[in-house]
C-alpha cells in the first residue's frame, strides 16, 4: 500500500492504495464516485474518461499515483449545461458510456464553445457508444448553450 | 376476463405453442395520429440519472462484505478436463471459496470452446480472484477442433436438426424461368460488446436468493434460477434497475450467475462475478456467420418466380439456428420456395440473439441477390420490389402491412439516385442502394402493469419490467399519462425488481412496448374507470381534472391493473420498412463511406418519435459497424479468439456516422392490441448491410459478396468488376 | 510494485519507464510485461516544441495543434489514436509502441515473445506485415514514426544521438527486439531538420481511433522526397521510391495492402510535389 493524494472535484483525498492501481478503481471503489464506469479497463472505449486539469484522460489506464492535477468526474459536472442538452437531444441510451462522453464534451466546449461538426467528431472520437446515440450527442453538443 | 387459451408464441424469431391466460383487452384504440402525450416527442424520464452518472447499474452495486468472483476458462477449443485441483487457489489470500466443474451449472468437464467455463473462485478483490483462477492446477486432455461450418455438416456435426421448408414446385420454375441469378455470400461473426459487461451479484438472504444482474428478462432470470437450483420461484428475486447494454446477449443467467450464487451459498456472503471486456469477447454470445447459397428465377417481366437458399449457421458449441432463411421465405410474393438451414456445432463460441437474429444476415444475402435479378432483368430495384409485393405471409393475413406506404417514402430518396452519381469523380465513386425489411416484432402475453394514484395526483406505474436503454420506462409514462389524462411529469415508472411489481415480457424480440404497453394502458384505463366513478359519485362533471377528483382520497389509493390481451388469431404481426442508402467508394484504396441512410419503418403507431429516432439511428450505426469495420476472429489453428479487445475488434465512432433520416408510416395496427403499436428495436439493423453493399454496387459495378465490406473485400471486388468488364460482360451499373 | 520518481536522469536504475501509461499499464495487465518497479519519467523527459526540436514528452494532442511543425507529424499525431490517448500519451512513448499482432497481444510464443514460430504467417494475418515479414509479420502501428523516419528526424538520448531509423531493428533468431534502445536508456529529445513539403496519409477501417492499415508518410527536401510506411512491417519502413513497392513479400490475406500502400503513395508524392 502506498498513499495517494487527490484532489477530485474540488475536494482533497488521501487513499492509501497498491502501487499499480487505476485512478479509475480509486474514484469507483474508494471514494464512491461510480458515475466514472470501467467497460474496457484498458484504454479502448472512453467510458472511464474523466478531466485532468481540464484534460480528458483514461481513468482506467492512469495509475492513481501518478495523477498530477485536479480531477473532475462526471459527479463534479452535474450541473453543466451538457447534461440538459443530452437529456433535451435524448443523447442517452443505456446510458453507460455518457457519463464518459459528457466529461469528453465538456473539455471540448470549455476550450471552443462553438465547435462544428468536424470538430466535434475529431474530439469524440474516443467515446465508444454501442447503442448509436452518436446523431443524438452531437446535436447536444451544438446546442449546448440554447 | 382472464381465458386460456392454446396459441403461439414468437421471440426472436423462434415459435412454440404455449398455453396461457389471457385477459380481455376491450379497449378501443386511440385514433391515428399525435394525441396529447403519445405520438409527441419526449425526452427520458431518467435521462438526467443516466446522463448525471447517478443511475446504478448492476456494475456500481456494492453489498456489504461482497466477494468479487473470477471464472477459469479453458485455453483449449475442445478439451476435457482430465484432473483439476482447487487447492493451489484456496491457498492464495483473501481466498474464500473455489469450485469446479458440476458445482454450479455452466462449469463443465468437456470445455466445447476457448473461453468455456470450467471453475470459478470467490476472493475479497477481484485481484485475488483472477490470481486464483490462474493458480488451479488443470490436466486437459486435448480433442479434436472443428472450425469449417461445411466440413461440420458433412460429418453430422449439428446442434439440431437442419431445418427444411417448401412450397411450390420449385424445379421447374427453375427450369421454366427466363433469368436464373445465384450467388454464394458469406456474413461474420460479431459481437454484442453491450459496453456494461455481463454481470450479476447473488446474495442469499434465508432461503432467498437476491440476484441483481445486467439482464433483458427480469423473469426469465427467475424461472432459469429457480428451476436449476430447485428453488420456488416466489425465492428468487432478480433486480436490474438500469443495464448498460444487451442487444440480444443478455436473455438468460448463464455460468456467471450461478457460479455467484453457489460461491455465495458456499462463503455466505454476496458474491459479484462480472465479465471481463476480453470475456465478454470469448464467451459472452456473438451473431454467428453464415454462408448462404442462393438462386432466384424470374420471369422477364420481373415476376420472381422462385427462390431456393441453403444456409449454413455457424451455431458454435451450444445455442440455436436463427432464421437466416426467414427473408427469403417472407419478404416476396413468391410461390415455389425452398430453403434448407444447417446448424453446425463447431468448437468456437455459441451464439446468442444478436438484434434480428438471422433477419439481418439473411437480409444481406437475399436483398443482394434481388439488386443482381434486378441488374440482370434491367428493371429498377424499386419497381422489382413492388412488382413481387407479398399480400400475405405464406396464405396468412397479415395483420397490417404498409411496406407499400414505405416505398412510397422513399421515392424521393431513391430519386436523388440521379444526383449522387453525378457528384462522383476519378476517385470517388458515388451511388444509392435500396433493401427493404422485413421481421417480428408483434410482442404478444403474459405481460402486466399496476397503476397507483394517491392525492397527491402524481400516478405510478408499477411493472417489473426493465429498460435495457431502449427508453421503454418513458413510452410506458406517455401511455399511462394519455390514458389518465394527466401531464406526462405526474407519472413516475416504478420497473426493474421482480418484487416489487408483475410479470413483465422479455426485452427481446422488439417486444417491450408491444407487450408491455398495452397492459399499462389497461391499468390506466382500470384506474381511470375508477376516478370517473368517484367523480361521478360526489356529482362531479365528467371532465373534472383528476387531479381534483384524487385529491379527495386522503390517504386512500386508486389502484388499476391490466395485462395484455391476445394477439390477432390466424395473423401474422410483423414489421416493415425500407433503407435507402447513399455511399462514396474511393475506388483506389477500397475505403467505403455512408454518407446518407433515409430509414423508413411500419412498426404501427409510434408512442415517442424522439425514442423512436433514437432506436432506429442506433440499429442503423451499430448495423454499418456489422457491414463495414466488425469481425470477430478465431486463430485457425487453435479456436482462440484473437480480437478480445476494442482496439481489434473495431465498433463505429461518431466520426463513421452518416446523415440519417428517419421517417414513420405511424399507423395503428387496427388488429394488434389496444396500442396498435410493434417493436423498433430490431427492424433498423435488418437492411442496412444490403442497402450499403447494393449502393456500392450502383456506385462502382463492383458487387460485395461478404460482410464486413472491408478493404480486403472492396479491392477485390473491385478488381473482380474490372476483370469482368475486360472479358466483355459489361458491369451492371 | 513500487513507483519511483527519479529527480535526474542519473539516477534512474533500472525499473520500467512509464510516461503517458497508455502503453505500459495494459500491458502490465495483461502480463506482458513484469515490473517490481515502474520509474515515473516525466520529470526527467523534456516537453514542448523549440527551434525544431521537440521534447519527447510532449503529447500527440499538443503536437496535432503545433503550427511550427511539419505538417507530416502534425497529421500522424492528429490521425493517431484516440483524443484520451493523444491527451495521455507522449512522443517518445508513442515511438517505442509495441504491435498490435494480436498473437503477440494475446501472449502466444511467438518469435518476438522468443519462441520459434511466427503464428500470424500461417494464422490469421490479415492486418499484418507486407515487407520483411519472413521471420516475424507483425505490423509497426506508429503513425508518428513512420512520420518521423520521413521527415528524417534525429533523436536524442541520455547515451547518445541516432538517427531515427537506427532506433528500429528487424527482429531476428538472436535477438528478438525491434528497437535498439538499451535499458536505462530514455529518449529525450526529437529534432527534426527543415523541409520543404511534407504529409501523412492513413488508411483506416473507421474514420478516426484505429491503427493504421497501411499509412504513408512523405517528406520533401529540394528535388528529394523521403517515403516511410505505418503498418506495413514489423518497424516504420522507409521505401527509396514507389518502385520499392514491387519487391514487396505479402501473405495470402495481406495482399490487398499492396495496392492500397501504392495509391496511397502515389497521392503523398502528388501532394509533396
Amino acid at each position: 500500500m502506498s498513499e495517494v493524494r487527490l484532489t477530485v472535484n474540488g475536494g482533497e483525498h488521501v487513499i492509501d492504495v497498491p502501487v499499480g492501481a487505476s485512478l479509475a478503481h480509486v474514484l469507483r471503489e474508494e471514494l464512491g464516485l461510480t458515475g466514472t464506469k470501467i467497460a474496457c479497463n484498458e484504454g479502448h472505449c472512453g467510458a472511464c474518461t474523466v478531466q485532468i486539469d481540464g484534460v480528458p484522460r483514461l481513468s482506467c489506464i492512469m495509475l492513481a499515483h501518478t495523477v498530477e492535477g485536479e480531477v473532475t468526474t462526471i459527479e463534479g459536472l452535474r450541473e453543466h449545461p451538457l447534461v440538459d442538452a443530452f437529456v433535451r437531444a435524448d443523447a442517452v441510451q443505456c446510458g453507460f458510456c455518457t457519463p464518459g462522453q459528457v466529461v469528453s464534451a465538456a473539455a471540448l466546449v470549455a476550450a471552443n464553445p462553438e465547435p462544428t461538426r468536424e470538430e466535434i467528431r475529431h474530439a469524440m472520437a474516443g467515446n465508444i457508444c454501442r447503442c448509436g446515440t452518436y446523431p443524438k450527442i452531437e446535436e447536444a453538443i451544438l446546442s449546448w448553450q440554447d | 376476463m382472464a381465458r386460456l387459451i392454446r396459441t403461439e408464441k414468437e421471440v426472436e424469431g423462434r415459435f412454440e405453442e404455449v398455453w396461457i391466460v389471457v385477459e380481455e383487452d376491450p379497449l378501443e384504440q386511440w385514433p391515428e395520429g399525435p394525441l396529447s402525450v403519445v405520438g409527441r416527442d419526449a425526452p427520458r424520464q431518467d435521462g438526467s440519472l443516466r446522463v448525471r452518472g447517478e443511475a446504478r447499474y448492476t456494475a456500481d452495486i456494492k453489498l456489504p462484505g461482497m466477494l468479487h468472483a473470477a471464472v477459469l476458462r479453458s485455453p483449449h477449443a475442445h478439451a476435457r478436463v482430465q484432473r483439476i485441483d482447487l487447492a493451489p487457489a484456496l491457498a492464495l489470500p483473501g481466498v474464500r471459496a473455489a469450485i469446479g466443474p458440476g458445482e454450479a451449472n455452466g462449469l463443465e468437464e468437456e470445455a466445447g470452446w476457448a473461453g468455456a467455463p470450467v471453475a470459478a473462485v470467490a476472493a475479497d478483490t477481484f485481484a485475488q480472484a483472477r490470481a486464483a483462477v490462474e493458480a488451479v492446477d488443470v490436466e486437459w486432455e486435448e480433442l479434436e477442433v472443428v472450425l469449417d461450418p461445411e466440413d461440420a455438416v458433412r460429418r453430422g456435426l449439428v446442434t439440431g436438426e437442419a431445418r427444411r421448408s417448401e412450397r411450390g414446385d420449385v424445379d421447374r420454375a427453375f427450369a421454366e424461368a427466363d433469368v436464373i441469378v445465384e450467388g454464394t455470400y458469406r456474413t461474420q461473426t460479431v459481437l454484442h460488446n453491450s459496453l456494461e459487461t455481463h454481470q450479476a451479484i447473488c446474495e442469499w438472504q434465508g432461503d432467498t436468493l437476491h440476484v441483481y444482474i445486467s439482464t433483458q428478462y427480469i423473469w426469465g432470470i427467475r424461472q432459469e434460477v429457480a428451476e436449476t437450483l430447485g428453488m420456488p420461484e416466489d425465492k428468487v428475486r432478480v433486480v436490474c434497475e438500469f443495464m448498460g447494454g444487451g442487444f440480444g446477449a443478455k436473455n438468460s443467467p448463464d455460468e456467471y450467475t450461478f457460479a455467484a450464487a453457489e460461491l455465495a451459498r458456499r462463503t455466505g456472503r454476496p458474491v459479484r462475478c462480472a465479465l471481463t471486456r476480453h470475456e465478454e469477447h470469448t464467451s459472452a454470445g456473438n451473431r454467428n456467420s453464415t454462408i448462404q447459397r442462393l438462386r432466384a428465377a424470374a420471369r422477364s417481366d420481373g415476376t420472381i418466380l422462385a427462390l431456393e437458399g441453403e444456409f449454413f449457421n455457424s451455431v458454435g458449441w451450444s445455442g440455436w439456428s436463427s432464421p437466416t432463411e426467414g427473408p427469403m421465405r417472407a419478404l416476396y410474393a413468391c410461390d415455389n420456395v425452398r430453403t434448407v438451414t444447417h446448424a453446425a456445432k463447431l468448437n468456437a463460441p455459441p451464439m446468442k440473439a444478436f438484434r434480428a437474429p438471422g433477419f439481418a444476415e439473411g437480409t444481406f444475402g437475399l436483398e443482394c441477390l434481388i439488386e443482381d435479378l434486378a441488374a440482370r432483368l434491367e428493371i429498377d430495384p424499386l419497381e422489382l420490389r413492388r412488382s413481387n409485393y407479398a399480400e400475405s405471409n405464406e396464405g396468412t393475413p397479415y395483420s397490417s402491412k404498409n411496406l407499400e406506404e414505405c416505398y412510397r417514402l422513399a421515392e424521393p430518396h431513391w430519386e436523388r439516385r440521379h444526383e449522387v452519381r453525378a457528384r462522383s469523380d476519378a476517385v470517388w465513386k458515388r451511388g444509392v442502394g435500396m433493401a427493404s425489411q422485413i421481421w417480428y416484432g408483434g410482442g404478444g402475453p403474459p405481460s402486466y402493469a399496476w397503476v397507483r394514484l394517491g392525492s397527491d395526483g402524481r400516478a405510478t406505474v408499477i411493472t417489473a419490467m426493465q429498460d435495457i436503454g431502449t427508453g421503454t420506462r418513458t413510452a410506458m409514462a406517455q401511455i399511462a399519462a394519455e390514458e389518465l389524462r394527466v401531464p406526462l411529469e405526474k407519472v413516475d415508472v416504478v420497473l426493474g425488481d421482480s418484487a416489487r411489481g408483475p410479470y413483465a415480457s422479455i426485452s427481446a424480440g422488439s417486444s417491450t412496448t408491444p407487450s408491455m404497453g398495452p397492459a399499462v394502458r389497461a391499468a390506466a384505463a382500470d384506474a381511470r374507470e375508477q376516478i370517473e366513478d368517484i367523480a361521478e359519485q360526489r356529482g362531479l362533471p365528467k371532465n373534472t381534472p383528476v387531479e381534483e377528483v384524487v385529491g379527495l382520497l386522503e390517504e386512500a389509493q386508486i389502484l388499476g391493473k391490466g395485462a395484455r390481451g391476445p394477439n390477432p388469431t390466424g395473423m401474422s404481426v410483423l414489421t416493415f420498412g425500407v433503407h435507402v442508402v447513399e455511399v462514396a467508394v474511393d475506388v483506389e484504396t477500397g475505403e467505403v463511406r455512408v454518407e446518407r441512410v433515409a430509414a423508413i419503418h411500419d412498426v404501427g403507431r409510434i408512442i415517442n418519435p424522439l425514442g423512436a429516432s433514437s432506436q432506429v439511428e442506433g440499429g442503423v450505426i451499430q448495423g454499418i459497424g456489422h457491414t463495414l469495420s466488425e469481425e470477430r476472429l478465431l486463430d485457425p489453428e487453435t479456436g482462440r479468439v484473437l480480437t478480445t479487445s476494442l482496439d481489434a475488434y473495431r465498433m463505429p465512432t461518431i466520426a463513421d456516422v452518416p446523415e440519417i433520416v428517419c421517417e414513420f408510416v405511424d399507423k395503428p395496427d387496427e388488429h394488434l392490441t389496444n396500442l396498435g403499436s410493434k417493436g423498433l428495436g430490431e427492424p433498423p439493423i435488418v437492411p442496412i448491410a444490403a442497402a450499403i453493399a447494393n449502393a456500392i454496387r450502383d456506385a462502382t459495378g463492383a458487387e460485395v459478396h461478404e460482410l464486413p465490406i472491408s478493404r480486403e473485400e472492396m479491392l477485390r471486388a473491385l478488381e473482380a468488376a474490372k476483370e469482368k468488364e475486360r472479358r466483355g460482360a459489361p458491369a451492371a451499373v | 510494485m513500487e513507483l519511483l520518481r527519479p529527480s535526474s536522469v542519473e539516477e534512474l536504475d533500472g525499473g520500467v519507464p512509464v510516461h503517458g501509461g497508455t502503453e505500459v499499464v495494459p500491458l502490465l495487465r495483461e502480463g506482458l510485461l513484469a515490473a517490481e518497479t515502474l520509474v515515473d519519467v516525466r520529470g526527467l523527459v523534456p516537453r514542448g516544441t523549440r527551434d525544431g526540436v521537440i521534447g519527447a514528452g510532449t503529447t500527440l494532442a499538443e503536437l496535432e495543434v503545433d503550427p511550427s511543425i511539419p505538417s507530416a507529424l502534425r497529421e500522424a499525431c492528429r490521425l493517431a489514436a484516440s483524443p484520451q490517448l493523444r491527451n495521455m500519451g507522449s512522443l517518445g512513448g508513442n515511438l517505442l509502441q509495441a504491435t498490435r499482432c494480436w498473437y503477440w497481444r494475446l501472449g502466444y510464443p511467438c518469435r518476438l515473445h522468443g519462441g520459434d514460430r511466427c503464428h500470424a504467417r500461417d494464422g490469421e494475418h490479415r492486418e499484418h506485415a507486407i515487407f520483411a515479414n519472413g521471420f516475424c509479420a507483425s505490423a509497426h502501428p506508429s503513425d508518428v514514426a513512420a512520420a518521423l523516419v520521413a521527415l528524417g528526424a534525429r533523436l536524442r538520448t541520455n547515451r547518445r544521438e541516432l538517427a531515427i531509423e537506427e532506433l528500429y531493428r528487424l527482429p531476428d533468431e538472436d535477438d528478438r527486439r525491434t528497437t535498439t534502445l538499451e535499458d536505462g536508456e530514455l529518449i529525450l529529445e526529437v529534432e527534426l531538420p527543415s523541409v520543404q513539403a511534407s504529409v501523412y496519409l492513413k488508411a483506416m477501417d473507421r474514420r478516426r481511433w484505429s491503427f493504421p492499415q497501411v499509412g504513408v508518410a512523405a517528406a520533401r527536401v529540394g528535388s528529394e522526397t523521403r517515403i516511410a510506411l505505418a503498418g506495413v512491417a514489423p518497424i516504420p519502413w522507409r521505401i527509396e521510391s514507389a518502385e520499392d513497392l514491387d519487391k514487396v513479400t505479402p501473405l495470402p490475406r495481406t495482399e490487398w495492402k499492396v495496392p492500397l500502400a501504392q495509391a496511397l503513395v502515389r497521392r503523398a508524392l502528388a501532394a509533396v510535389d
